[in-house]
Order: C-alpha cells, then sequence, then structure tokens
C-alpha cells in the first residue's frame, strides 16, 4: 500500500489483483454485458490509481473504495448506452405484481430491476459483503444500505423480511 | 421461499449473468495501469506547481498591467480577445498528463524509426487497454526498438494474412495496419494473437511474423483518428486510437 501510495504503478497493480474478480462480478451484474464489464473494470482500475491520494483508510478500505469506483464506471457506462437503460429500467406490467423467484427465471427479474436496485443485492448477496461494508461502498449509512437491501430485495421476493438483512 | 434458497438462488441467477471473467483481464489491468500515463508523479504535485505557475502569470499579468484596475471582470490584453486569455485566468488544476504525447492524426499513414536498433527486435508482450477518450494497443519489445513501425489507415477491416495471401476479416468497418521491419514475433511472445481492447478497438490479430517482419492489424469500430509513438523502460510501440 506504501508502494502504491508513493506511485509504484505495479505495486498498485498487485493491490488491487485479489479486487478484480468481485469488481468483474459487479460489474458483469450492473451492465449485464461481460465484454462491457471488463472494460469498466479496466476503466475504473485506472481512475483508482489516478486517484489512490484521495483513498482514506488503510487496506482495509480499499476494497469498498475500489468497489464504489468501479460502480461509478458501470452507471457512467450505462448512460453512454441509454437504449440499454431504457430497455431494462422498469418490471413489465404484467409481472409488476408476481413473485418472479416463483413465477419466473430469477435472472431475467434480476436484469429488470434498475441499476441502482441490483447494485446493493450483488453487494450483499453475491460479493457477501457486511452491511457496513455495503454502507460505505454506497456511500450511505448502514441504516440506509440495509434499507436499499431490502427494498431491492422485495422486489425479487414480495415476502422478503427486513430482519434477513444482517 | 426460506431464506437461505433465496440466496442461493439469487446467487445462481447473479453468476449465470456475470459468468467468468477472461483469463487475461488481471494482465489486462496490471498493463493499462502500468502505461496509463498520469502514472509519472503524484497528482497533487502536479496540482501544487499548476497552482504556482497560475499564481506566477497572473501576478505578471497584473503587474504588467492587464489585470490592474479593471473590475470584477477578467479583461484581454490587446485589440482582439482571444480564447487564450482566458485559458490563462482559468487554468486546469493540473497539467495535461498527455501533452508530451504526439497529437492525433487522421486517415494518414505515420512511421516510426527506432533508435538503435538491433538486428532484430524480439516481442515479448502484446496486450490492449480502454482509456478515457481512447484505446491503446501496446507491442513490447524485449531488447530495443525495432527499426521501423509503419502504421496505415484503411477503410475496412479487411486485410491480407501474411505467407498464405488470405483474406482476413476482422470485427469493425474500419482498419489499421501496422508493419514492423526487424523484428521477430514468436521467439519470445507466445501470448494471444487475436483479441478484443475496447469499443474503439474491435479487434487486435497478427497477421504476419516472418522474414522479419511482424504486421498486426486492428479491426476499428470506425474511421478514427490515431497517434503512435514509442515509450521506453521497457521499449513499446504505442498506438491510441481515439473513441470520443
Amino acid at each position: 500500500m506504501q508502494r502504491a501510495a508513493q506511485g509504484d504503478a505495479d505495486a498498485f497493480a498487485t493491490l488491487i489483483q485479489p479486487l478484480l474478480d468481485p469488481a468483474y462480478r459487479l460489474a458483469a451484474v450492473m451492465l449485464g454485458d461481460r465484454t462491457a464489464a471488463e472494460d469498466a473494470v479496466q476503466e475504473g482500475s485506472i481512475k483508482a490509481w489516478r486517484k489512490l491520494g484521495q483513498l482514506r483508510g488503510d487496506e482495509r478500505s480499499l476494497r469498498s473504495w475500489f468497489l464504489s469506483i468501479v460502480a461509478n464506471e458501470c452507471r457512467m457506462a450505462r448512460r453512454q448506452r441509454w437504449w440499454s437503460v431504457l430497455r431494462t429500467a422498469e418490471p413489465r406490467p404484467d409481472q409488476a405484481g408476481a413473485d418472479p423467484a416463483l413465477s419466473s427465471d430469477l435472472k431475467d427479474a434480476v436484469l429488470r430491476l434498475p441499476a441502482d436496485d441490483r447494485l446493493p443485492l450483488i453487494l450483499f448477496f453475491y460479493l457477501d459483503l457486511p452491511v457496513d461494508e455495503v454502507a460505505r461502498t454506497l456511500g450511505v449509512s448502514e441504516a440506509a444500505a440495509r434499507s436499499r437491501i431490502y427494498r431491492s430485495a422485495k422486489k425479487l421476493r414480495p415476502d422478503f423480511q427486513a430482519e434477513e438483512v444482517s | 421461499m426460506p431464506r437461505d434458497d433465496f440466496r442461493r438462488e439469487l446467487n445462481d441467477a447473479f453468476s449465470r449473468i456475470s459468468g467468468n471473467p477472461s483469463s487475461d483481464l488481471h494482465a489486462r489491468v496490471r498493463s493499462a495501469i502500468v502505461d496509463a500515463p498520469e502514472r509519472r508523479g503524484p497528482v497533487w504535485l502536479a496540482g501544487v506547481a499548476a497552482v504556482a505557475i497560475a499564481a506566477l502569470i497572473v501576478g505578471a499579468l497584473f503587474v504588467v498591467g492587464p489585470l490592474r484596475g479593471h473590475g470584477p471582470t477578467i479583461p484581454v490584453a490587446g485589440p482582439s480577445p482571444t480564447p487564450s486569455a482566458s485559458a490563462i485566468a482559468t487554468p486546469s488544476p493540473t497539467p495535461s498528463p498527455t501533452s508530451s504525447l504526439p497529437a492525433f492524426v487522421c486517415a494518414t499513414s505515420s512511421s516510426l524509426n527506432g533508435t538503435q536498433p538491433p538486428q532484430t527486435a524480439f516481442v515479448d508482450a502484446v496486450r490492449g487497454g480502454v482509456n478515457t477518450g481512447y484505446d491503446r494497443f501496446v507491442i513490447e519489445f524485449k531488447n530495443g526498438e525495432p527499426a521501423t513501425v509503419q502504421v496505415v489507415p484503411q477503410n475496412n477491416a479487411t486485410f491480407t494474412q501474411g505467407a498464405s495471401g488470405q483474406t482476413v476479416q476482422l470485427q469493425g468497418s474500419a482498419g489499421l495496419l501496422i508493419t514492423i521491419h526487424g523484428a521477430d514475433g514468436h521467439t519470445q511472445y507466445s501470448g494471444p494473437t487475436d483479441f478484443h481492447v475496447g469499443s474503439g478497438i474491435l479487434e487486435a490479430r497478427q497477421v504476419q511474423d516472418f522474414e522479419g517482419v511482424v504486421q498486426w492489424a486492428l479491426g476499428l469500430s470506425q474511421p478514427a483518428c490515431y497517434r503512435a509513438f514509442w515509450l521506453t523502460g521497457p521499449d513499446r510501440l504505442v498506438i491510441d486510437v481515439q473513441t470520443s
């Protein structure tokens, strides 16, 4: 970490290497496009390298900081691909009230969620981050993070309970 | 649905969406970081330097006269205002890290000569990277810059495979053909010879490697401006293709 902070690019590349797979998984689900996800991870890595001086804290803060940069890259990529946002923004009306986990493919249901609803679910369920780290990645309080996980999960499983976010 | 089942099924859905990253993602990211032009020093140092330079310029303008006694608006010296005057008044907080790089050229060929080229320059890495505003294609040499490099743009992505003479069709609607004389692409390099780079360079493929001539073809999403230059330590040929 110290060498990276002093401008050693190789040290930084080594530092973030364990984070590339989770970052890719985050980006791939956010974007629904594997090639675009790899581009987002690469661009996010370069931005993280340039912004390393802005990182507050130590290596323990690195993961949530790096994932938040990659998530932001995904948002930018989606804005550039505005048509995909229109395509996946909201569930179709005939399916909005159904329990997607029971009545249709959960994968399709996930892809119909807005990207900002997917993000807390990816962080909490797929990357298995603790709630406090989800909160840091989202840039919100722990309570707000719990609320966002709950609201998003409820869209996929209407009987989801707030107590399940722990 | 029980809690554990929901988590398992949701993660299964996530896995089906994401799959696994390609095997070269780690190498690609590493090379992009190492090749990032901004790696030349701490950003804060550049910021301090830029602020100091801006202060000197503004101070000099004040002493000389153009900024003295003209109220809150910044006047432009001389009878014909120019955009550069306002650029001086509001300098960028950091100097452009790419200022020393050559300008992008459009629809014209480029030629580079190597400095003290060896008899044969051995390729030992080839990679691509996505940067803001351009895709970067890099060929790294083990023992020095090759004798000459020519970069020729074309308005299609159809190339000729060296030796066989077969036509190869790359992805995209335009292309760049990079011809390296005095090089060897197979003795030290065993990596991929056909890969995707980004939204500008859709495909990079080696189309020739014999008799001391190595050719790489780039399939571009559209006719694009590019720049070709050397980087050292290690010796690298860099082709940047504009994407915006």
